[in-house]
């Protein structure tokens, strides 16, 4: 039994005291020295940085990140890496900018034993360039067709089948039932249609380069709704697609994460669509280069893979993380078998400037498809000539 | 015992005030705390947010206007006069344009400021760029490169100008700050674009990544957050954007020191601390004043108890006390004077039977005396007779007879008393006798016959009042007995007191209810002390001279009542003088 006591009675009102002073300062604690940071440039969007910097901070893996904006990173990247100032040990690029990354001597070549990973072969392809690993792949994409299950499939993957699927899915309630955008990117499949490629001035200015972009222009306003206000495309379209207005989607894996019922989603493939993706990239200027691969290996291990494609439903490119990615993911991939990388030279990423607003003149019938290709064409020679000069400049 | 059992009750007190103080008032400071803390970086959130979304417009606005004149430059790049009224006119719409250029598709300056060396004219941007924040003159700029497309959205040149950012400092300074808090917006690489502080003249723009450690959050992060390092409460907010023309690469940062920014967090926990603290104290002070006058009744039972247990035939004060203990004294109190009486009982029963063997061995001594004594006195008489007057041995004799005739006398009562008892104890197998019965009126008629002699010597008046007619349920005889036994008393206490003339009545009358009859006896006499009235029923109770009584009458009165069912009792006489004796007995049924 208790004795009781005045001793005890205080030692228990002082237990309980005690009790409630420690959980009233818990969390209070003095944080751990900081590692030695791994400076790493990303293109990441505000959601995948988040998700990025979670699983850094899981793995306990200090980083120094900084976000470069996409549509300057291959001119900001290329300069601070030329430049050597601030060199980080690793950076994430578009497959489009290897060639002139690469090309230029910026980047480090990867460690065999990394290049032998279990790699699915398309990105293993878009990490090389004449047979030399550059990059580990981190994400494949490319265009592929999306649609409703409730909508049939169209005939066939050519542009052709999809517009005629497309205008037989029109009504009242679906007066544009094609998602498709005012972009070289979206422009390559109708291009390569037409017997043209990028980075062909003579292509684009030619009678396919022409007809390619009055059939792309003339989607607009027809099956796919007018232009819409610059840089609200993916607010647009995610909407359209919520509000079941489009039933063919033109789009890639970047926009899966914002997909709000992916249980609803076919995934077709587009005859000629382009094929890229993204790479990790450790410059040569890089200080701590072996800090570079580590990152660029951890966020290429199937685990994180794996999260990224659950989270955003991008396409991994380990075989281990495929095979258990969502079903979105596989689709995607599947569909993207026949799609062909863009030309794999470094003036192909310079290109979609002058294209894209000539697309857009068209579509907006500033333009005839003549005026603006021929405006194409001397763009496309300008910057070739440029990149020519360049060259030849850099050569020794 | 009790001092145990006090501590135990504070004990119980104190737990059952301080536990749920201590839990409440824990859980308050930490829901308080976290309150708090959501608050501030809810609303240090929100404020940048608001801020961010400003010079996001205002940046965005520059833009609009001059993508729009560079579009309408590029539809007529060759006129020289035009471009030049469109540049001043771009000048006056946009005030914060610090210097303004149109370069050609491949960068060379055609109009305008000069322009930085290797500037990129915006080659895959997709249209042009918010560039940098950079450093002139000890100023922060920032370059927006507009691409001038004609018609056919072809490249025709790009406009370049450099915005004075000198407009973040006026829109961040318009905020209301709390105590020790400022705004700050830092660029890309860290470097400080603006700030709420006090500007320093001269001093060289300051690098905060790898320093600030919100700086270097805020930069990693890809949205928004908050942090709390070094003392400082900071919010952040990158507004980099994943598109070139959304906006600088920068960041916005709300940072308070976290005194200030907790300050109602503390004085919150501080104020819960004392108003816990004093309740804490009151009830524990409520709690052993309580204590005390809970158990100071238990106390007060206990030595009761320890008293009944130890036999003490004192009587305690009853205990007083709240709810159940008040009834757990009643309790003990009843039961306590239940003992008592038990004992009483007990012991009252033990003097009977004592006095029982008595009585029977007197009847019995009183048998065996009485026929000598009757020799004794004859012989004395026969002696006298024999004698002439003034002999020697007449007195001796006459003593002799005397005091024979009054061992005769004491004789006679032992034996009535006894006779008495016998006659209450039935005879097992022996025939139930008639039931008693006789008339009161008779009884008392005869009863005042008898007493008339003595009355008249004592000089006292006798008064009877007879109406009771229903028949009793004693005998005649016993009741005559009874009556004349206290008539005598009577008679022979107002004598005592010298009283002469005085009333000695006797009334018969129905009792109430009816089923019997109430007889008082009352003289005006110096009547009964209070003290005595319990023992005069008791046999050889007397308060007459030695000598004079037996101490047998009234017992043998009450005896012979109580063996017909009645009662017989003792008290004041009428006006408060002498005494009554009140004698009820059972109506014949």
């Amino acid at each position: 039994m208790l004795r009781a006591s005045p001793v005890v009675a205080v030692l228990a009102v002082l237990a309980v005291l005690a009790s409630a002073a420690a959980a009233t300062t818990a969390g209070c604690s003095r944080p751990a020295p900081r590692p030695r940071p791994i400076r790493f440039l990303h293109t990441f969007g505000p959601a995948e940085t988040e998700l990025f910097n979670a699983a850094m901070a899981e793995r306990g893996i200090a980083v120094d990140a900084s976000l470069v904006p996409f549509a300057r990173g291959h001119q900001m990247i290329a300069e601070q890496l030329a430049g050597r100032a601030s060199c980080p040990d690793v950076v994430r690029v578009d497959a489009t900018w290897l060639a002139g990354l690469a090309g230029a001597g910026l980047l480090g070549e990867v460690p065999p034993v990394l290049a032998q990973l279990d790699w699915v072969p398309e990105a293993a392809a878009l990490a090389q360039l004449a047979g030399r690993w550059w990059g580990l792949p981190q994400a494949l994409d490319g265009l592929v067709v999306i649609r409703d299950v409730a909508d049939p499939a169209p005939a066939s993957p050519s542009v052709d089948d999809l517009v005629a699927a497309a205008r037989a899915r029109r009504s009242e309630a679906r007066r544009y039932p094609l998602g498709v955008r005012v972009d070289g990117y979206w422009f390559v499949p109708w291009l390569r249609d037409a017997g043209g490629e990028l980075a062909a001035p003579a292509g684009i200015a030619g009678p396919g380069g022409v007809r390619a972009i009055a059939r792309l222009a003339a989607l607009f306003g027809d099956v796919a709704p007018p232009l819409p206000a610059p840089g609200s495309e993916d607010r647009d379209e995610l909407a359209r697609w919520r509000d079941h207005e489009v039933a063919y989607w033109i789009t890639g894996p970047w926009q899966f994460g914002g997909l709000p019922d992916r249980d609803r989603v076919a995934v077709t493939a587009l005859a000629h669509a382009p094929r890229g993706g993204q790479l990790l990239v450790v410059p040569r200027c890089a200080r701590n280069p072996e800090d570079g691969w580590r990152l660029a290996r951890e966020l290429t291990s199937p685990q994180v893979l794996a999260r990224y494609a659950e989270r955003f439903a991008t396409i991994p490119t380990r075989r281990a993380a495929l095979r258990d990615a969502p079903a979105l993911s596989r689709a995607a991939y599947a569909a993207l078998g026949d799609a062909t990388m863009l030309p794999r030279e470094p003036v192909t990423p310079l290109l979609f400037d002058d294209l894209n607003a000539a697309l857009a003149a068209a579509a907006a019938g500033d333009a005839s498809a003549e005026e603006a290709a021929a405006g194409v064409a001397r763009g496309w020679q300008r910057l070739i000539d440029r990149a020519r000069a360049g060259a030849s400049q850099a050569r020794p | 015992m009790t001092g145990s059992l006090r501590w135990r009750v504070l004990l119980v007190i104190s737990l059952a005030a301080t536990v749920p103080t201590v839990v409440v008032g824990a859980l308050a400071v930490l829901r308080a705390r976290d309150g708090v803390r959501h608050e501030v970086d809810r609303g240090a959130l929100a404020h940048i947010d608001a801020l961010g979304a400003a010079l996001d417009n205002t940046l965005q606005d520059a833009w609009r206007t001059v993508e729009l004149a560079a579009s309408s430059w590029a539809d007529a790049p060759g006129d020289v006069r035009q471009t030049q009224l469109l540049l001043r006119r771009l000048r006056r719409s946009v005030p914060m344009v610090h210097a303004l250029s149109i370069v050609d598709p491949d960068g060379a300056l055609r109009i305008g400021d000069p322009v930085p060396a290797q500037l990129d004219v915006g080659n895959h941007s997709f249209g042009g760029y918010i560039g940098d924040a950079a450093y002139e003159a000890g100023r922060p700029v920032v370059y927006l490169v507009v691409q001038a497309r004609g018609r056919t959205g072809e490249l025709m040149g790009a406009f370049v100008a450099s915005l004075d950012l000198g407009f973040v400092r006026t829109v961040i300074s318009g905020a209301a700050l709390g105590p020790g808090a400022r705004v700050i917006v830092v660029d890309g690489a860290g470097e400080l674009v603006a700030s709420t502080d006090p500007p320093r003249p001269g001093a060289p723009p300051r690098g905060l990544a790898g320093v600030d450690p919100a700086v270097d959050r805020a930069l990693a992060s890809g949205a928004g957050g908050t942090l709390t390092a070094n003392g400082w409460v900071s919010a952040y907010r990158n507004l980099s954007s994943y598109e070139s023309r959304r906006g600088a690469r920068w960041a916005i940062l709300h940072q308070q020191p976290a005194r200030d920014a907790y300050v109602v967090a503390r004085e919150t926990t501080r104020d819960t601390l004392f108003i816990g603290g004093a309740a804490l104290a009151l009830a524990l002070a409520f709690g052993g004043f309580f204590a005390t006058r809970l158990t100071r009744p238990l106390a007060a039972l206990a030595r009761h108890a320890d008293a009944i247990a130890s036999g003490s035939t004192s009587d305690p004060p009853p205990v007083r006390g709240p709810g159940e203990i008040g009834v757990l004294g009643q309790r003990i109190d009843e039961m306590a004077r239940r003992i008592a009486e038990r004992a009483a009982l007990q012991s009252a029963l033990a003097r009977g039977d004592r006095l029982a063997s008595v009585g029977v061995m007197s009847a019995q001594v009183a048998h065996e005396i009485n026929n000598p004594l009757t020799t004794v006195l004859g012989y004395a008489m026969l002696l006298q007779e024999g004698k002439p007057p003034g002999h020697p041995d007449l007195e001796a004799l006459a003593l002799i007879e005397s005091e024979a005739e009054r061992m005769k006398s004491i004789i006679g009562g032992l034996l009535d008393y006894a006779r008495a008892q016998r006659k209450t104890e039935r005879t097992p197998g022996a025939a139930a006798a008639p039931p008693a019965s006789c008339d009161p009126a008779a009884v008392l008629r005869h009863v005042s016959a008898l007493l008339e002699p003595q009355l008249r010597r004592t000089r006292a008046r006798l008064e009877v009042l007879v109406t009771a007619t229903a028949p009793l349920a004693i005998e005649a005889h016993a009741l005559q007995q009874v009556l004349v036994n206290l008539a005598q008393n009577a008679a022979q206490a107002m004598a005592g007191a010298h009283i002469a003339g005085g009333v000695l009545a006797i009334f018969a009358r129905p009792a109430p209810g009816g089923i019997a009859t109430l007889i008082t006896v009352t003289d005006e006499g110096p009547g009964v002390p209070p003290a005595d009235r319990a023992h005069v029923f008791d046999p050889f109770f007397t308060t007459k001279d030695a000598g004079v009584g037996t101490g047998l009458g009234l017992a043998v009165c009450k005896h012979l009542v109580a063996t017909a069912g009645g009662t017989i009792e003792v008290g004041d006489g009428p006006h408060g003088r002498g005494a009554e004796f009140r004698v009820v007995i059972p109506n014949v049924a």
